[in-house]
């Protein structure tokens, strides 16, 4: 045991509490930073070694401490379970969100929706019942026909606006997915690098956890570790990001470069350097809702709307035909749409008001059997109502899922918290503590400092 | 759930949360108190929707309804009135019959006048029965014409019925076939004027009683077509009273459906508000306090 030991013992405590300093400081800057994982200092005592050297024993009291690490409080665990969730609810919450502009531009229960305008259309018929010869009743029939085609149309644009909106989503989406992977694929470049050359990998590993929990909100990707640090990462099975190698997520079909549709369901390829693989469906986050949205829910919304549309046309303009106008001839159809887009091009065939076919004989008289009997000659009315509810009710169980979902992912981000989350009391409190042990060490140094001053200056000295 | 430790980060987003809730809440009950209504969209009860759509489909219908007995009440008015006008003109032709038919000290000249007397009272019947209701003839059947019989009292109407839908599925006919009150062309109540007038010129004392015999028989027709008039104007009031009836009823479940139950909301929009205010001060409490408040 050397004269000197204890001054290096005591250095080595300087040292290691500026160290735990640091490691409070840089906590406390990083209270606010997003994605960060809290740093926890671990001191070893330098003792014994095992075998000093042969034949020989170690007669010292402990040589100080060191710092053997500086652990990032993460757990892995955690994090997958809340990339998961995090996907489920980027998923439940883009649903929501269109499916409630959706709902708001249907304007149902109201005056000025498509129901009201099939009562006001039927109305309308009932009072030319009354008044056949009247040119008001019926230019006020060919009016709330015009209005209930143009409300059937209003909604299938809405409709139309809202997947073409979603379109570009998708495109943006899968930008950032190929920029995100990118990212990783460098990021765990880099952190292989790291942890062989033996530097301090923590925030690279916060940005690892950050990527890899983006990607995870924006496609559902699990994400897997590697043993040199990094993240693999695969899209339901097909790998997007192996080491240091990204592949490319692309657009294979549904969607045009420009953003149109191309009529097929939308499904996404990753391209990477062992070939193209395509991506099976029942992705998660969100890019699986807006893929959903535009492959199932949407359309699904306007085949209803189709069939509420041609089913309108179609029984209206069989009575319709079925009677004769103001001139005693036979009606013409009422309603005109393309088959195939009914709800998005029905529009009103007649211009005249004497060409409505009021009568149910020919020869010009003031007979409005047929009128009274296009009152009642569509029962699209309930068709539309079950089209609605079920819409409703779509909606009002998306909001319920996302609701629950959101009460799921704050637990399990509550739970990462504890963990990684940064306390500023406790913080403090090891600041005080590293700086106390700090100044307890600065005192052993000068008591040694005096110790040795009475053995080297005072020692033989009578007076 | 049990906390381990507790971090700054995890209070202010817990707050935040917690205030992101209140204040929707307070949204939800502000919307329902502005609009007076529970039922904004679809989704927020695709039950309550449909009923709503419903009632509102047959509040319209109702109203329609009630609009058409209406119409058709005035129809019926416009006949019944013309009947009794009709009948009393024919009653006092039998008069002037059973006057011509008094063979006694009936000169040449009386009967002369007795017979222009029944030529003008069948122009006034032929002119009752050109009765217009708004512009159409009420005994000229569905004709687009404007008159049911011409000046010669001959029929040129069009047979068939007028009818005004006042019920779902209950239609009732508001007009009356001029035939079927004034008789069928041939052995109509003009014809028999006319062979009145020609036989009081005549003197045709056989001819006068046939006539009399046919104005009876005339009169009866025209009696029993008010009668059963009279029964379907019963039946049409009674469809616009049970409309006006119906639109109540209607009214009163939609607003039981829609409408905000408005004490109910500003309650809740109270407790919501203390609650809000609650979470407030709460979060003002547990942000501030640090450990370095109380280091020197």
């Amino acid at each position: 045991m050397s004269t000197f030991s204890g001054l290096n013992t005591a250095l080595s405590a300087l040292r290691y509490n500026r160290v735990a300093m640091d490691v409070a400081s840089n906590n406390i800057a990083n209270v606010g930073t997003d994605g960060y994982s809290r740093r926890r200092i671990n001191g070893e005592a330098v003792g014994a070694p095992a075998q000093p050297a042969m034949w020989s024993r170690y007669v010292g009291a402990g040589d100080g401490v060191r710092v053997s690490s500086i652990d990032r409080m993460a757990d892995a665990l955690l994090d997958v379970r809340a990339r998961r969730e995090h996907g489920s609810q980027a998923y439940l919450d883009i649903r929501q969100a269109v499916l409630q502009r959706v709902e708001s531009g249907i304007g149902e229960p109201g005056d000025a929706g498509v129901a009201a305008a099939i009562a006001d259309f039927r109305s309308a018929w009932h009072d030319l019942a009354n008044n056949p010869g009247s040119d008001a009743a019926r230019s006020a029939v060919l009016g709330r026909a015009a209005t209930l085609a143009d409300a059937i149309r209003i909604q299938a644009r809405n409709i139309e606006t809202e997947s073409g909106d979603q379109r570009f989503r998708v495109q943006a989406d899968v930008a950032e997915v190929n920029t995100l992977a990118s990212d990783l694929a460098a990021t765990n470049k880099s952190i292989a690098v790291a942890t062989l050359n033996g530097t301090d990998a923590g925030i690279l590993l916060d940005k690892r956890d950050q990527l890899a929990m983006r990607l995870s909100e924006l496609t559902g990707a699990t994400a897997t570790g590697r043993a040199d640090g990094g993240f693999d990462v695969s899209i339901n099975g097909v790998p997007l990001v192996v080491g240091n190698t990204a592949g490319t997520l692309e657009i294979a079909s549904g969607i045009t470069p420009t953003g149109g549709s191309d009529g097929s369901p939308i499904t996404f390829t990753i391209t990477d350097g062992s070939g193209t693989t395509v991506v099976p469906g029942g992705m998660t986050g969100d890019l699986g809702g807006v893929t959903d949205l535009l492959n199932t829910t949407l359309p699904a919304y306007t085949a209803g709307l189709d069939a509420i549309a041609e089913q309108l046309a179609d029984e209206i303009n069989a009575q319709h035909q079925a009677g004769f106008d103001a001139a005693g001839n036979p009606g013409q159809p009422l309603f005109s749409y393309t088959p195939g887009s009914a709800a998005s091009s029905i529009a009103v065939a007649l211009t005249a008001p004497g060409e409505l076919a009021a009568s149910g004989i020919p020869g010009g008289g003031l007979d409005a059997s047929n009128a009274t009997a296009l009152a009642t000659a569509t029962g699209v009315e309930a068709s539309y109502q079950r089209l609605i509810n079920s819409f409703g009710a779509e909606v009002a169980s998306v909001s319920r899922l996302a609701a629950n979902q959101q009460v799921l992912t704050s637990q399990v981000d509550g739970s990462r918290e504890q963990l990684s989350g940064v306390n500023l009391d406790e913080e403090t409190v090891s600041m005080l503590a590293a700086q106390r042990a700090y100044e307890a060490a600065a005192r052993v140094m000068t008591t040694l400092d005096s110790v040795f001053d009475t053995l080297i200056n005072r020692t033989g000295l009578t007076r | 759930m049990a906390i381990q430790r507790v971090t700054q980060n995890m209070l202010s987003d817990r707050s935040v949360g917690a205030l992101q809730n209140g204040l929707s809440r307070l949204a939800k009950l502000q919307e329902q108190l502005s609009t007076g209504r529970v039922l904004n969209r679809p989704s927020d009860s695709p039950t309550d929707t449909t009923s709503a759509m419903r009632i509102r489909s047959s509040i319209i219908d109702t109203r329609q309804f009630g609009r058409n007995a209406n119409d058709g009440n005035g129809w019926l008015s416009q006949i019944d009135s013309a009947l009794t006008n009709a009948n009393s003109q024919v009653l006092r032709a039998r008069d002037l019959a059973l006057q011509g038919a008094n063979e006694g000290g009936m000169g040449p000249a009386a009967r002369e006048a007795l017979a222009a007397e029944i030529d003008q009272i069948r122009g006034g019947l032929i002119d009752t029965a050109n009765t217009n209701y708004l512009g159409r003839p009420v005994f000229g059947g569905v004709t687009a014409g404007a008159a049911a019989y011409d000046a010669a009292g001959v029929y040129i109407g069009t047979p068939g019925a007028v009818n005004r839908t006042i019920s779902e599925g209950s239609s009732i006919r508001v007009d009356v076939d001029g035939q079927a009150a004034f008789g069928p062309t041939g052995s109509s109540v003009f014809d028999h004027l006319d062979a009145l007038a020609t036989a009081l010129r005549a003197g045709d004392q056989a001819g006068i009683s046939a006539s009399i015999g046919a104005l009876d028989a005339v009169r009866d027709r025209i009696t029993t077509t008010q009668t059963e008039v009279g029964s379907r104007q019963i039946r049409v009031e009674a469809a616009i009273q049970a409309a006006q009836d119906n639109e109540l009823r209607l009214s009163t479940s939609l607003s039981n459906v829609e409408n905000a139950d408005l004490p109910k909301v500003i309650v809740d929009l109270r407790m919501q508000e203390t609650a809000y205010q609650a979470s407030l001060a709460a979060t003002a409490r547990v942000m501030q306090p640090s450990l370095l408040d109380f280091l020197r």
